[in-house]
């Protein structure tokens, strides 16, 4: 079983892609769980067709201890498997902590066993890694690959550049990887040119440049992935290949991230300052 | 380390980063009083004595018996605080119930608001206090709560005081905890009408009735002609906390605790303080003068020397027979607050005693410039100490008896020396006049008793192996 998580600024379409690209591998007929660790426990809608998982947090609250997988799992899109962890409302509790209960919790239930048959687990997390709770997917034993969804804006670039801070200290413990920066487009001057210098400064790989299209937005407003929505379009093909390429991945780093002048003068050098 | 296998070993040396905060006063000749280190945070590994900043602020409050005090955490910061001190109260029981909002990992998640407002409701309906103490535990600063706004709301629907007490463990000593507790304390003071009250009133602050002795100090001033308003927080109510700014005075026992308090009292309400003891019999009779003087009136203090005449007279043939027993014998003192260390030196002296080793967990530079001056040459002086100095200190000094608190006792016990409880478990009254006699009957029950001739004490066998060996 590959255990993948997907990191990335808040609002870079880290859900969308994580979807759009477990709907790709599934439909190659790989066997492919969703675990979304963000507390809006938004991340399996299209998988799902709407927003129909009761949180992992959510049923440990109301049901106690005596929780079975099937209660906080669903089956979406093309054999997929559905988990959202869930967390407090804005504003209150440790959205972190229910991160580490909500992963704790299945393992417990055996969600990741031989028997599940997984091919691959996919952790989608919620914007930076802003604590010790959002690095639990991260921490030995759960995801070993990273790939950091981002695009040629400036924070989007800055908020990668930390999250490899984050995958550099626990790679040095556990056996946590960098296998990648997807870059989301937002047509930014010269972007697939700036991110592929990027990723080959922080010493890794451009896995993908997904080019902007609006059939993204209208398989979202469908419920439902691109591949799902219309599996002819030409975007669907970009997630096959993006799908394609992660599976053929072997190219497994620890980053060496920048520091803040070079991220600076990388952004000048590809035209962003003038 | 533990006490019994260190007569086995040459003693061990301080941390060095504890070597400023540990002086040995020299002969009377090359005496200079000189500053000490202290009043900061605890060196990491040294094993503190200290308590957290929790348990400061619920020492300090626990003795308020008319108002519920509910610990917002995991039931462990209430369990270990659950009647942590005698706190004698004369009416209602209430406060030596721990109640708590018992968090666990679901409340940490999605918050423990909601929670703690339930249990402020439940448990007010239930047992009707006059004010309800929110302390906020470590997880609460962590995941952030809102606590002053659930008090808040709370107050408002069930119109008493919710006070909240800003406790946080992880915010530095026990200390910063006396303040949060002087912070909700002050919260409480001018709620409440002072019509009615004497032309001599006085609140006492930091004596907290652990065996009586806010009894034994109010039956003296109430002889002399004085009222106490308000004790704090030794068998206190909320009403008299609420009025406490109608006295005309703030005697402070336990400077460590209180002395913020009175400083914020003096600020918006003009009330003096002065720092005093009740603990031995030249401290008492100083601060029974001192009130008397204070309000300038002779005939309080012709009733204060009557007294203080009186009382002595009644306690000094039986002192005398305790201080032929246990002339010579020394002791090391450690205790929380130094205005304590300082009577405790002297009230051994009364003994004919000689206090070897002396320390206090929160005392600051002016009480170690102050037990430098009134100790004898050789003294071991320390600040913040930990259970291994201590016992080297008795090891190297060979004393007969230790006074301290909870903490301390295990030690002097496994060293095979006698020992005072002078803290929280302490159940004769050790404050006032007979006060004295119970203190000099005490440390002779424990000095003298015949159980060390059973379990011989560390530093004898210690001096003993060294002459062997040498």
């Amino acid at each position: 079983m590959r255990k993948v998580a997907i990191y990335g600024k808040g609002g870079i379409g880290k859900s969308t892609t994580t979807q759009n690209t477990v709907a790709g591998l599934a439909e190659m007929g790989r066997k492919v769980m969703v675990v979304g660790c963000d507390p809006k426990a938004d991340s399996t809608r299209l998988l799902l067709g709407g927003l129909a998982q009761r949180s992992v947090l959510d049923t440990l609250r109301e049901e106690g201890e005596d929780v079975d997988l099937s209660d906080v799992r669903s089956p979406g899109f093309a054999g997929s498997l559905c988990v959202e962890s869930g967390g407090p409302e804005p504003g209150v509790g440790c959205a972190g902590r229910g991160i580490i209960t909500s992963i704790n919790l299945l393992e417990q239930l055996g969600a990741y066993n031989e028997s599940e048959n997984l091919d691959y687990v996919f952790y989608d997390v919620l914007g930076d890694v802003v604590c010790g709770g959002f690095a639990m997917p991260i921490r030995d034993g759960k995801a070993e690959e990273i790939y950091i969804v981002c695009s040629g804006e400036m924070m989007a670039m800055y908020a990668a550049n930390n999250i490899c801070k984050g995958i550099l200290k626990f790679a040095e413990s556990g056996k946590v990887r960098l296998g990648g920066l997807i870059c989301n487009s937002r047509k930014v001057d010269n972007e697939k040119e700036m991110i592929a210098e990027f990723a080959r400064r922080l010493g890794t790989q451009m896995i993908h440049f997904v080019p902007r299209d609006n059939d993204v937005q209208r398989a979202e407003i469908n419920r439902k992935t691109v591949i799902e929505w219309d599996p002819a379009c030409n975007q669907a093909g970009e997630y096959r290949s993006l799908a394609k390429a992660i599976e053929g991945n072997t190219m497994f780093v620890i980053p060496k991230p920048l520091a803040i002048p070079e991220l600076e003068s990388l952004l000048m050098e590809y035209g962003l300052f003038n | 380390m533990a006490a019994e296998t260190m007569d086995t070993m040459e003693l061990p040396d301080l941390i060095p980063e504890r070597e400023r905060q540990v002086l040995r006063k020299g002969d009377a000749q090359t005496a200079a009083v000189v500053d000490m280190e202290c009043n900061k945070a605890s060196v990491a590994g040294s094993v503190s004595q200290r308590a957290c900043v929790f348990c400061g602020s619920r020492v300090v409050l626990y003795p308020i018996s008319d108002a519920i005090h509910l610990v917002h955490g995991p039931i462990g910061c209430a369990a270990y605080t659950w009647d942590i001190r005698g706190a004698l109260s004369s009416g209602p029981q209430l406060h030596r119930n721990s109640f708590s909002t018992d968090l666990r990992e679901m409340d940490v998640i999605y918050g423990g608001e909601k929670k703690l407002e339930a249990a402020l409701m439940e448990l007010i309906a239930k047992h009707r206090p006059n004010a309800a103490f929110v302390y906020s535990t470590c997880i609460v600063g962590i995941i952030g709560d809102d606590v002053d706004a659930v008090c808040r709301r709370v107050s408002r629907a069930t119109g008493i005081p919710v006070l909240p007490v800003n406790s946080e463990g992880f915010k530095g000593t026990k200390r910063d905890g006396y303040r949060a507790a002087c912070d909700a304390l002050f919260n409480l003071v001018g709620t409440e009408p002072t019509e009615g009250l004497g032309p001599y009133s006085i609140n006492i602050l930091g004596d907290f009735n652990l065996a009586g002795e806010t009894w034994i100090i109010k039956e003296y001033l109430r002889k002399i002609g004085i009222d106490v308003v308000a004790c704090m927080t030794g068998d206190a109510r909320i009403q008299d906390i609420g009025r406490a700014h109608g006295a005309k005075l703030n005697l402070v026992q336990c400077s460590g605790s209180m002395i913020y308090l009175a400083q914020n009292m003096q600020k918006r309400y003009g009330i003096p303080f002065k720092r005093v003891s009740f603990f031995g019999i030249e401290d008492m009779a100083a601060a029974l003068y001192e009130t008397a003087q204070f309000f300038g009136a002779p005939e309080l203090m012709d009733r204060a020397r009557e007294l203080v005449r009186g009382e002595i007279d009644g306690i000094m043939p039986e002192l005398k027979r305790y201080r032929e027993k246990l002339a010579g014998k020394k002791a090391a003192v450690y205790v929380g607050g130094a205005f304590k260390a300082f009577s405790l030196v002297r009230a051994l002296r009364l003994l004919g005693m000689q206090t070897a080793v002396v320390g206090s967990q929160t005392g600051d530079k002016d009480d170690y410039r102050h037990l430098q001056e009134i100790s004898d040459p050789g003294t071991i002086i320390v600040d913040d100490s930990n259970p291994l100095e201590l016992a080297r200190f008795c090891m190297e000094k060979n004393v007969d008896l230790f006074i301290g608190g909870v903490k301390e006792r295990p030690i002097a016990y496994k060293m095979g020396i006698g020992f005072c409880d002078h803290n929280h478990e302490r159940k004769e009254p050790l404050a006032g006049f007979v006060g004295m006699l119970n203190f000099a009957k005490e440390v002779y029950g424990s000095v003298c008793s015949p159980v060390w001739k059973l379990t011989p004490r560390c530093a004898e066998r210690y001096v003993q192996r060294k002459e062997a060996v040498s």
